[in-house]
């Protein structure tokens, strides 16, 4: 059984077909790239799979139950994590309370909640995460202080911080320097390893799609172009055209 | 240590103002107190929570009247003062709701709205709240051994049950809620992806604040022992806002300096008699221009200008 299915998945915006029947399938602990030029739909499939847009039709299924249309809250509750395409953080609370908060809604109940440590337990994980990310230096300073390439780090470290099973990335190496694409390439397969979870990464640095995902998949204009390894997919004359370039 | 003293001193050092302090001084520092009540309130639901309200003084006016009213029925302070909270908490999560479809200015003209449904309610439904006529004679309790008639006492009192308040929202700030609010407020969306519900954080955040300001009323009902509609007018939840945002906005003690700086310039700008208006607004406008942050904004500024 599939982890993630995606079945024929459609969104129209009036005359425009921003997604237009795609189906894929992601498995369990397995890494999954999305290429495609700008506007081919992939934030949208994002956004249709994850409860922000209603998708005009299709079916979703995660581990055989159907979320077409579930709240990002609700999937959160099935293990199912993201990041966005621009930075998310909370920009006030500190990178630390970040990381907390992303988690804290996992532990007991709402009441609960309430009465809990001001950690809600969760302070030695949070730690552990900052020390994975090397960003101790910056630990107790406001999240919307730090620099682009940080806050990026602190909006992934957000995302793993509730040990999700499936986590859907969106561009997360953009604005990023290549030192640090490197050292999130690294962070991602530690993370892939250590959690078991699967992913879904859009990217448009090909390098590291190529050195991340085993399996890629081509979107262009809202249809699946291509899809397979890396190498095939890279060498597909269709991709080449719409896409890579020569 | 410099850090408890710094709260021991101002808490020690309000305590022993009335001893310098005639009847009308004694008075001005119990309304600060019950302008603090409602301002902390306030300032979970806007300041932490980053929702907007411009209908604070509806709670106000609900704790109010029903202290007053079920006063006059006979029934016992202790008893009225947690119906008047959990009326407002009701009350607050009914107003929450258009929060989760609205936000900025369309929720403050809600909240807006709903402050003048009040006000009129309580001005016209005379039967019930004496309509202009108001409520007068509303006793104060007794506490074994202790009237609470004079005005020091009654001022101890009530600074008492403001230090408990703060206490308690002390606590839900520190808790994993505060931090639920202050994600809510910083970026719901996300929020929402990590599991935050947004629905009974933001519903949470309203009843809250309600129930401090409802609170407030019953405190304010026993302190001027006499209540009309006024008090309860949508001016008065725009000067409550403003206490909040003059104080700083999502800091705890944001309300504390905002309501001093509300209550007592009109005091100390009495000498300059009609002019104390026109002073009192430039000096609000000159305050969100320099200072958009509060009042307790000031060391941040300081320390970013010296970096």
């Amino acid at each position: 059984m599939n982890f993630l299915e995606v079945k024929n998945c459609v969104k129209h915006y009036g005359a425009i077909r921003a997604v237009d029947g795609v189906s894929f399938s992601v498995g369990r602990g397995e890494i999954v790239g999305v290429i495609g030029p700008n506007g081919s739909g992939k934030t949208t499939l994002f956004n249709s799979i994850l409860g922000q847009i209603r998708p005009t039709s299709g079916h979703m299924e995660f581990c055989g139950e159907d979320i077409t249309g579930m709240s990002p809250l609700k999937l959160s509750r099935r293990g199912v994590g993201r990041t966005f395409q621009t930075l998310q953080v909370f920009g006030k609370l500190s990178l630390r309370d970040n990381l907390i908060a992303a988690a804290q809604e996992f532990r007991g109940t709402l009441a609960g909640r309430l009465l809990a440590p001001p950690d809600a337990g969760l302070g030695r994980q949070a730690d552990e995460m900052i020390e994975l990310f090397r960003l101790k230096h910056v630990a107790h300073l406001p999240a919307g202080s730090l620099s682009y390439g940080q806050q990026k780090l602190i909006d992934i470290a957000m995302a793993f911080m509730p040990r999700p099973r499936l986590v859907l990335l969106d561009e997360p190496c953009a604005g990023v320097n290549p030192a640090l694409v490197e050292q999130l390439r690294e962070l991602l397969t530690q993370l892939n390893q250590s959690q078991g979870g699967s992913f879904v990464v859009i990217e448009h640095n090909m390098d590291f799609v190529m050195r991340l995902c085993p399996r890629v998949i081509c979107m262009v204009e809202g249809k699946v172009l291509a899809e397979g390894r890396p190498d095939q997919v890279q060498s597909n004359p269709a991709v080449l055209e719409a896409y890579l370039g020569n | 240590m410099k850090r408890h003293l710094s709260l021991i001193l101002p808490l020690v050092a309000i305590a022993l103002a009335p001893l310098g302090l005639k009847n009308y001084g004694t008075y001005l520092l119990t309304l600060w107190c019950v302008y603090v009540m409602a301002g902390m309130g306030l300032n979970l639901t806007v300041g932490y929570a980053g929702q907007m309200s411009i209908g604070h003084a509806a709670f106000l006016g609900i704790g109010a009247y029903t202290a007053a009213i079920l006063m006059k029925l006979g029934l016992a302070f202790w008893f009225v003062l947690p119906l008047a909270a959990l009326l407002c908490f009701a009350v607050g999560l009914a107003l929450g709701f258009p929060a989760l479809r609205v936000q900025h200015h369309y929720l403050a003209f809600a909240t807006l709205g709903f402050n003048v449904l009040v006000y009129l309610f309580i001005r016209n439904e005379e039967w019930l709240t004496g309509g202009t006529f108001g409520i007068p004679g509303i006793q104060r309790p007794g506490l074994p051994g202790l009237s609470l008639e004079g005005s020091r006492p009654f001022f101890y009192f009530t600074y008492l049950s403001t230090i408990l308040l703060a206490l308690i929202l002390w606590w839900v700030i520190r808790s994993p809620w505060g931090r639920a609010f202050a994600a809510l407020r910083d970026n719901p969306i996300r929020a929402e992806s990590l599991g935050v519900n947004i629905m009974a954080y933001t519903l949470l955040a309203f009843a809250i604040g309600a129930a401090f300001a409802g609170i407030a009323g019953a405190y304010f009902a026993l302190l001027v022992q006499f209540i009309e509609p006024a008090p309860f007018h949508v001016t008065a939840s725009l000067m409550m806002l403003l206490m909040v945002i003059v104080g700083g906005s999502g800091k705890f003690f944001g309300p504390m300096l905002g309501a001093a700086l509300v209550i007592l310039l009109p005091e100390w700008l009495r000498f300059m008699k009609d002019w104390y208006l026109v002073i009192f607004g430039l000096a609000v406008v000159a305050l969100m221009i320099w200072l958009p942050g509060g009042l307790l904004s000031i060391p941040e500024k300081f320390r970013f200008k010296r970096t």
